[in-house]
């Protein structure tokens, strides 16, 4: 996975939606070079002084970006998508709730075959403090520049959990929503290991919830590989009901798949402090730094 | 959106799926009728979407009218997982000597589709044992990948011709209607051999449904799910006495953690999505008002893209309306003080923590 730095620039994709121009106005203030923004029909105009463009080849030959955060409507999800992937956009964010499943495995095995990344859908994106880039939709204060790596399914939760981080003196070296659906296209377990190799991180924070079973798959690819990084962990849903969605596409229990019980005995045994409460992660990430 | 068992059948047979002759009956009398149209013994079984239905009651195999009658008002009256029937399906039981479980369905661990196979059926597929799993490709299966899984399975000559033919609809069907899950559970083995579904499990992706308008209002909805739907909050009922409303759909499922753990009970979970403006607060304020057993609101907002003072304004609205039942608020993040300003005097009760604030409400203080 190729973060952007400080200064690289990035693109919109429905830039001159009403979420799209607010947070290009957003991104822009936080210190992210949004280069170019990408709407059918609407090229020529310019949005808080961004230049716009019909499609995705046009913008990143003039802008040169390599990475664009995609605003698209789900039913034109896939087709931005593949479009910004078949541009050469090597790190695709897709903000947008409610993209079918089969359109994002499509987007998966494409991004797959082209060795781009995608982080979601239905995320809150990706925001490097020390290098003051966001991409995506995060409230800006909340995060401050430091070495705990912080992911989570949930977009809210990143935010009251990176707050606290940041309340009691612990910064971010990175903070990334993987998305709230059943399909993440970055899983948790490509994520720790992206993550394995920051020089600049020195703690890591997961923020699962109930559905699937990313946290387990996560806790033996921790034990197998012998992860290096001490591991905080917050799951949410102990006291949700089976089989019913809540909030999020992919947070359901079904049967005896996908209980918070499950995943939290699987990072317990595999060596993850598992926090009870949002508010208990500070503590314990500062136990698990020594 | 999961099926019912009967919408899930109609769907098979559309696609040239076997199953046995059923009937559906909105009441006791229509199961009466039914009995008479149908082959004896019929199975009778409760209409509902919880899961555990069988050993919940839910289905009797009755030979007799007077006791398909009796049977009939005890399956309409019993309520399985909190939901009663509105209708039961009546079938006619197909004898057997074996059962086999088959499904195409959505494996979130590998990011791809697969389809599931055993040589036994009606139990929970997780503790299934010698089951076959393979890859399904997104652009479809064709004979070859399904004789192989017959072959996999060990499957009689007599039998995998059919077994090839049904995994073929099986796996166009959650294709073509984009199913999470399509699932046949039991695959009856009858006698003479033949395959038979019997059970039938769907439940389409959601976020497809826009492109399938046909399974638009096939479910009857609960008042408060449609009205919430309609607004467009993510709405669960819980069936407690605290109504639990935030922004993020993991913040409010980490506040039903903390109330639980506090020894409450909520009554609902809603999320209000992101950047709610005033007028979605005071909807869903509404809303969860007018919920029956609840009798306090618990409102967890972390400001970022939603304000606080936007949150605080629609509380405000919904106060000044009239009665509403008492409110405990955690409102923190962007605009805080300017949104605490606004509810200082009103009977809110504001909480600087989400811990304070669920410690506040689970006791009534």
């Amino acid at each position: 996975m190729m973060l952007p730095k400080k200064g690289d620039p990035v693109l919109v994709q429905g830039i001159t939606g009403t979420y799209g121009r607010l947070h290009t106005k957003m991104m822009l203030e936080y210190g992210t070079n949004v280069a170019a923004g990408v709407t059918p029909g609407k090229g020529g105009q310019s949005v808080e002084g961004v230049p716009v463009f019909d499609n995705v080849g046009d913008a990143v030959r003039e802008s040169g970006a390599k990475a664009s955060v995609c605003f698209v409507p789900a039913e034109f999800t896939y087709s931005a998508g593949r479009e910004a992937l078949e541009a050469g956009i090597r790190l695709l964010v897709l903000i947008t709730e409610h993209v079918p499943i089969r359109d994002e495995l499509k987007l998966v095995q494409l991004a797959q075959a082209k060795g781009a990344s995608i982080i979601g859908p239905n995320c809150p994106g990706v925001i490097i403090p020390s290098q003051r880039v966001k991409l995506g939709i995060m409230p800006a204060p909340s995060f401050s520049p430091g070495s705990v790596a912080l992911y989570s399914r949930s977009g809210t939760l990143t935010y009251e959990i990176a707050g606290q981080l940041t309340g009691n003196g612990l910064g971010q070296s990175v903070a990334v929503g993987i998305g709230g659906d059943p399909i993440n296209g970055t899983t948790p377990i490509e994520w720790m290991d992206f993550v394995q190799g920051m020089e600049n991180t020195k703690a890591v924070v997961v923020v699962g919830e109930i559905g699937g079973d990313a946290e387990e798959r996560l806790a033996r690819h921790i034990q197998k590989s012998g992860y290096r990084k001490p591991i905080v962990s917050y799951i949410a849903g102990r006291h949700a009901p089976k089989e019913k969605k809540m909030g999020h596409a992919g947070a359901i229990i079904y049967g005896n798949v996908g209980t918070a019980d499950s995943k939290i005995k699987a990072l317990t045994g595999a060596g993850v402090k598992v926090a009870m409460s949002p508010s208990q992660v500070p503590q314990l990430v500062r136990q698990s730094l020594g | 959106m999961r099926l019912f068992e009967y919408q899930a059948k109609d769907l098979f047979r559309s696609y040239g799926l076997p199953l046995p002759k059923s009937i559906r009956a909105d009441n006791v009398q229509g199961v009466l009728d039914a009995f008479g149209k149908l082959s004896h013994p019929v199975a009778m079984k409760s209409q509902v979407l919880a899961g555990g239905r069988g050993k919940a009651g839910g289905i009797a195999i009755v030979s007799d009218a007077a006791k398909a009658q009796q049977e009939a008002q005890r399956i309409f009256d019993l309520p399985i997982g909190g939901e009663k029937p509105t209708s039961l399906l009546v079938e006619e039981a197909y004898p057997h000597d074996s059962e086999m479980y088959l499904s195409v369905s959505l494996d979130r661990g590998d990011r791809s589709f697969v389809t599931i196979a055993a040589m036994a059926g009606g139990v929970d597929v997780e503790s299934m044992a010698g089951k076959v799993i393979r890859k399904v490709p997104l652009e479809g299966i064709d004979e070859r990948f399904a004789a192989e899984v017959a072959t996999l399975l060990k499957l009689p000559s007599s039998q995998s011709g059919q077994f090839v033919k049904i995994l073929l609809s099986l796996e166009r069907l959650s294709r073509e209607k984009e199913c999470e899950l399509a699932e046949i559970n039991p695959l009856a083995v009858g006698k003479d051999g033949t395959l038979m579904p019997l059970d039938a499990k769907v439940i389409i992706d959601d976020n497809a449904l826009f492109r399938h308008p046909e399974f638009a209002k096939l479910h009857p909805e609960d008042e408060f799910e449609g009205e919430a739907s309609r607004q467009g909050f993510a709405f669960v009922r819980l069936g407690g006495d605290i109504a639990v409303v935030g922004n993020g759909a993991g913040l409010v499922l980490s506040t039903l953690d903390l109330v639980g753990d506090a020894g409450g009970s909520p009554a609902c979970f809603l999320d209000l999505g992101g950047g709610a403006q005033k007028d979605r607060v005071e909807a869903a304020l509404r809303l969860v008002n007018r919920l029956p057993g609840v009798n306090r609101i618990l409102v967890n907002i972390y400001g970022g893209i939603t304000r606080s003072t936007d949150v605080a304004a629609g509380i405000n609205a919904v106060l000044a309306s009239g009665a509403v039942r008492p409110i405990y608020a955690r409102v923190s993040g962007a605009e805080e003080e300017e949104a605490r300003k606004l509810l200082v005097g009103t009977p809110v009760k504001l909480y600087g923590t989400a811990p304070e604030a669920v410690d506040a409400v689970v006791k009534g203080a």
